[in-house]
């Protein structure tokens, strides 16, 4: 790997924003593609925090901050992205339910949604089936993505997919949902088409929706 | 008040104690909104009482609520009618934000003064021993930050973070002293947030914390933190909590070899999976499958994971109960 690329991996993989933007300006300096920033360095470097996440090497905490090291880098690179025409991995609308403000699950989930690529259109809190209505019909989204920390909040994401049929928008979007009291066995039961047990293994869920 | 210990409550018996975490259920017995009972102390005691008198368990809490600390210091709080009450938002962004919220004595916040009132309502009235919820120091700092921020901050703000978790701790040891006061026989230190951090950071920014709470408790002290907490264990070993409330993720064969025998591991029936989705039958195999993997341990109660769902069948929760009493 060349030695800004290099640089852009481990600022990373320590969380450190000033490291990674240097890196991106170096490599930009040395007419390193946009491209090949985005796929070397940065999905590269998302992919091992994520193992080390699976693996228990990294926390939350570590991973939140490599993912804001990321978004520093992305920063720079993006509208040179848009500029050379680089597809981006999907369209993610995501939320918090209805009812429910617990963002960290949420967060983490678009932030290593962004490290693999996809565009995330965050809709914060507290969104109602209404607005991830809207939001899917003003996007084009090809995912949605809910998030529920609490029990009680759950049965928004049912009333989201009910939401969606009704306005005619379900065979559009493939649907995942996540959040500590879910279980596969629910998503089934409310008619999501993917679940993730964790922000790291959401990637390869909205990967495999897209590839079906 | 003497000094009870926990494990003695266990090993004085032939079965274990059976302690679902029960509070919400209280509130269809008494007809009555998740939101009623947190204001109004009397209707919260006679939820409680209704549960004790249908259910009969071996010791009883009052309503699990994580924003009673966080509305008494000052942060904003969002009471849906029939759910958790959530922080709205989150002041804290550095040590000048953390000195406004420190002019504010909890006790004489109205929600506060509530639970106390509810305890003592329990403890003149209910002759099982009685336990109080309070809020972990870590868990409170990040209602005051934000979780996300408060774990970034854990790494690149950590001055900030000891400061918000001492200021927590300052104000949940006043508020359990007067819990004690108030008669709690046992006060349950809730610490969800931790689950996220790795064991180093739950040492340096919970840990050192609980363990001056659980040093200044004149009543038997539990820790209960929900989710998956295998890699917290040992940490959690040394906070001097005498008992470790944990929830289903956890294995439980394998984590009461790895405690002291004088500490009392309390779990961990699934509260959605098995209490509300599952027939009474299901339950009932679940608490016999518990049972008979904790055989032969003295130092196990028989309890639910995290606080049951209000939803929870009242059927289950019987279904809990005859389970437990039967272990044969």
């Amino acid at each position: 790997m060349e030695q800004p690329l290099q640089e852009i991996y481990q600022g990373i993989l320590d969380g450190d924003q000033g490291m990674v933007m240097d890196g991106v300006n170096q490599a930009l300096a040395q007419n390193i593609q946009p491209a090949d920033i985005l796929n070397k360095a940065m999905i590269e470097a998302m992919g091992q925090v994520g193992k080390l996440f699976e693996e228990g090497e990294y926390f939350v905490p570590e991973m939140l901050i490599a993912a804001r090291a990321m978004q520093a880098g992305l920063g720079i690179l993006k509208p040179l992205l848009v500029e050379a025409d680089v597809k981006s991995a999907g369209k993610v609308v995501a939320g918090t339910v209805k009812g429910d403000l617990h963002d960290i699950g949420k967060n983490l989930v678009t932030m290593m949604l962004e490290g693999a690529a996809f565009e995330i259109i965050d809709l914060g809190t507290d969104v109602s089936p209404e607005k991830f209505v809207e939001a899917v019909r003003e996007t084009g989204a090809q995912i949605v993505a809910m998030s529920a920390l609490l029990t009680t909040t759950m049965p928004s994401m049912k009333d989201t997919i009910e939401a969606l049929k009704a306005a005619g928008l379900r065979q559009n979007v493939k649907i995942m949902v996540g959040g500590a009291p879910l279980t596969p066995e629910y998503a089934h039961e409310i008619g999501a088409d993917g679940f993730a047990p964790d922000a790291s293994r959401a990637v390869a869920t909205a990967k495999q929706l897209l590839a079906s | 008040m003497t000094a009870k210990r926990l494990i003695d409550l266990c090993t004085t018996r032939q079965n274990p104690l059976v302690v679902p975490l029960m509070g919400f259920p209280g509130t269809q017995l008494t007809h009555s909104s998740i939101w009623q009972n947190e204001f109004n102390s009397d209707l919260q005691f006679r939820s409680i009482q209704a549960l004790v008198e249908r259910f009969e368990p071996d010791a009883i809490f009052y309503i699990m609520d994580l924003a009673v600390e966080a509305g008494a210091i000052g942060l904003p709080v969002l009471f849906p009618v029939d759910g958790s009450p959530t922080v709205r938002s989150h002041l804290v962004k550095d040590i000048q934000d953390l000195e406004q919220l420190k002019i504010v004595d909890i006790l004489h916040d109205a929600r506060v003064k509530t639970y106390l009132d509810v305890m003592q309502r329990m403890s003149s009235n209910l002759n099982i021993p009685k336990g109080a919820y309070v809020i972990g120091p870590f868990t409170l700092a990040g209602l005051m930050m934000g979780a996300t921020e408060l774990a970034m901050a854990t790494i690149d703000n950590p001055a900030l973070v000891h400061a918000a978790a001492e200021f927590a701790t300052q104000t949940i040891i006043r508020y359990t002293g007067a819990l004690v006061d108030a008669g709690a026989d046992m006060i349950v230190i809730l610490e969800p947030t931790a689950t996220f951090i790795s064991p180093k950071a739950f040492k340096k920014f919970s840990g050192q914390y609980v363990e001056k709470i659980i040093r200044s408790i004149e009543a038997m002290p539990v820790l209960h933190i929900c989710g998956d907490t295998k890699h917290l264990i040992s940490a959690m070993c040394e906070t001097g909590a005498q008992g470790l409330s944990l929830d289903a993720p956890v294995d439980f064969n394998d984590t009461i070899q790895k405690i002291p025998s004088d500490m009392v591991l309390i779990g961990n029936i699934d509260p959605v999976r098995v209490m509300v989705y599952e027939t009474p039958k299901g339950v009932e195999k679940a608490v016999h499958q518990l049972l008979t993997r904790m055989r032969g341990h003295q130092n196990f109660i028989l309890s639910t994971g995290c606080d049951l769902p209000p939803e929870t069948p009242l059927d289950n929760i019987a279904a809990f109960i005859k389970a437990g009493r039967n272990q044969n």
